[in-house]
């Protein structure tokens, strides 16, 4: 099996892309702040989900990197088609309760910096995780530098996003 | 035993990176970089003698060689071409203020300027020095053994340079970079370390020596060398030394392909001068970093492959399974 050029009709331009870089930021976040972790579905993990792969939520969770898929761009004139994902990262924290929330900044700061150094290196190998374990595919996965917003302050809670475009090229099959 | 490749696009890369290495200015001698043995290597860890500059930006390479036409037949057609002169430039700016960057970012020698003896007389480059002290034998890159009463003259955070007393000697100044080029003797026995590259910030100091940030750049201290204190660097405009230098450039694509821009021998030909690039792209009075500027004349060297003199190699080292 090989690609031979451009492929025209694929059903999911970015999928292995977007699994790839969640999990990429998922296994650096767990080396970064161990600490940093949610429950969810029963299951403790790193603290970091993926919007759109889980159940609505009322209210996002705090303390808790929450990735949002936002614009999709397709290049075709390449030898590989590439596709570019713009991933909206939000958090928001409230600080912590010894502190009566009084660090809610610090909190946040520190999220700014776990970010910042989940995102370096700016690259990660693709994958395909619908097979099992996870299939190495030929090409990696990479992005630009974050923009990062403005603190948007609620009551006593602050929030921020962040906001990274994601490449790939395409390769046979997806 | 088989494999999968896909056809690679256009490399994408974020940014550049500079490593250079001193050429033999006596024997004439640049440093070689062979891609095909070396271009591996770790971006943070080159292979020796070469030294990181770190990223650096607005990298523009400029080809000037000029051709002409040979003319025949009437009315005249081009026969073939003839390459009359080669030339290339290379210019980018430095995104860092160091010994290194500033040497390569001036025009002509970039000089230590020593700590002052008490009571000296003003200098532009730097008054009479304090009195240099001898090293103990068995002092190493990173290491440098001082008699204790040596030792406590100096304090963590200085910066030291050391090299050997100057003795007179003309040409070409320092190992294993030149520093300057001397076309009388002189008279001052700190000159050597003045414009020595073996320059280093001190991390700790004990009663037996100082232990150093960096390994210096020459190595190990010969015998002889000598140490003073450092309180900055000065460089001048005018004077007719140039630097010269073994320069590689790297890209390095999001797929991991490498493009490689090897100059045997790159000489400024521009003086000192800076950039400033506001911080703030809304406040463009505010505050802003100064790059260092550098513009470089390629020049030539005898390839021994096939006795062709070039100025520049560029290598491309594939990204893994991309098609060629």
């Amino acid at each position: 099996m090989h690609s031979t050029g451009p492929v025209h009709e694929e059903l999911y331009p970015m999928q292995n892309a977007k699994d790839s870089f969640y999990m990429a930021l998922r296994t650096r976040l767990a080396t970064i702040n161990p600490e940093r972790t949610t429950l969810l579905r029963g299951a403790v993990r790193p603290g970091i989900l993926v919007e759109e792969a889980e159940a609505p939520f009322s209210q996002l969770p705090s303390d808790v990197f929450v990735l949002r898929w936002l614009g999709l761009g397709v290049d075709t004139d390449l030898g590989s088609t590439m596709a570019a994902g713009e991933c909206e990262i939000f958090y928001q924290t409230c600080g912590t309760q010894s502190y009566g929330g009084l660090d809610r900044g610090r909190s946040l700061s520190g999220m700014d910096a776990e970010l910042a150094a989940m995102l370096s290196p700016f690259y990660t190998p693709k994958l395909n995780f619908t097979a099992t374990p996870p299939a190495a595919m030929l090409t990696q996965v990479f992005w630009d530098e974050p923009g990062f917003g403005p603190v948007t302050v609620q009551r006593d809670r602050l929030s921020r996003s962040a906001k990274v475009m994601v490449y790939s090229y395409q390769e046979q099959g997806e | 035993m088989a494999t999968n490749w896909f056809s690679a696009p256009v490399p994408v890369a974020r940014r550049v990176r500079g490593y250079f290495a001193p050429v033999d200015r006596a024997a004439q001698t640049p440093v070689l970089f062979d891609p095909a043995e070396q271009g591996g290597f770790s971006l943070d860890a080159p292979p020796a003698p070469w030294i990181s500059l770190g990223w650096i930006q607005a990298f523009s390479r400029k080809p000037s060689s000029k051709t002409s036409p040979v003319l025949t037949g009437i009315p005249a057609g081009t026969l073939e071409q003839v390459r009359e002169t080669i030339e290339a430039q290379v210019s980018f700016e430095f995104l860092s203020w160091t010994k290194l960057t500033m040497a390569l970012a001036t025009g002509s020698q970039h000089m230590n300027l020593l700590a002052p003896a008490p009571g000296a007389a003003a200098a532009a480059n730097g008054a009479q020095a304090s009195a240099a002290v001898a090293l103990q034998s068995g002092s190493s890159a990173t290491s440098i053994l001082l008699a204790a009463v040596d030792a406590a003259k100096f304090s963590p955070g200085s910066i030291i340079a050391l090299d050997a007393d100057y003795t007179g000697q003309t040409g070409f100044v320092g190992t294993p970079v030149s520093g300057a080029y001397l076309r009388q003797a002189l008279t001052d026995v700190d000159y050597t370390r003045r414009v020595t590259f073996n320059v280093a910030l001190v991390s700790q100091v004990t009663s037996s020596g100082l232990t150093l940030a960096e390994p210096l750049l020459g190595g190990a201290p010969l015998p002889g060398t000598k140490l003073q204190a450092v309180t900055g660097f000065v460089d001048r405009e005018g004077g007719s030394f140039y630097q010269e230098w073994s320069a590689l450039f790297v890209m390095q694509g999001s797929q991991e392909e490498r493009i490689f821009f090897h100059y045997p021998r790159l000489q400024t030909m521009a003086g000192a001068e800076e950039a400033a690039i506001p911080l703030d792209e809304k406040n463009q009075g505010g505050q802003a970093r100064m790059m260092l500027k550098g513009r470089f004349l390629a020049l030539p060297v005898t390839d021994p492959l096939d006795g062709e003199r070039v100025l520049c190699y560029r290598s491309f080292l594939p990204a893994a399974n991309a098609l060629i």
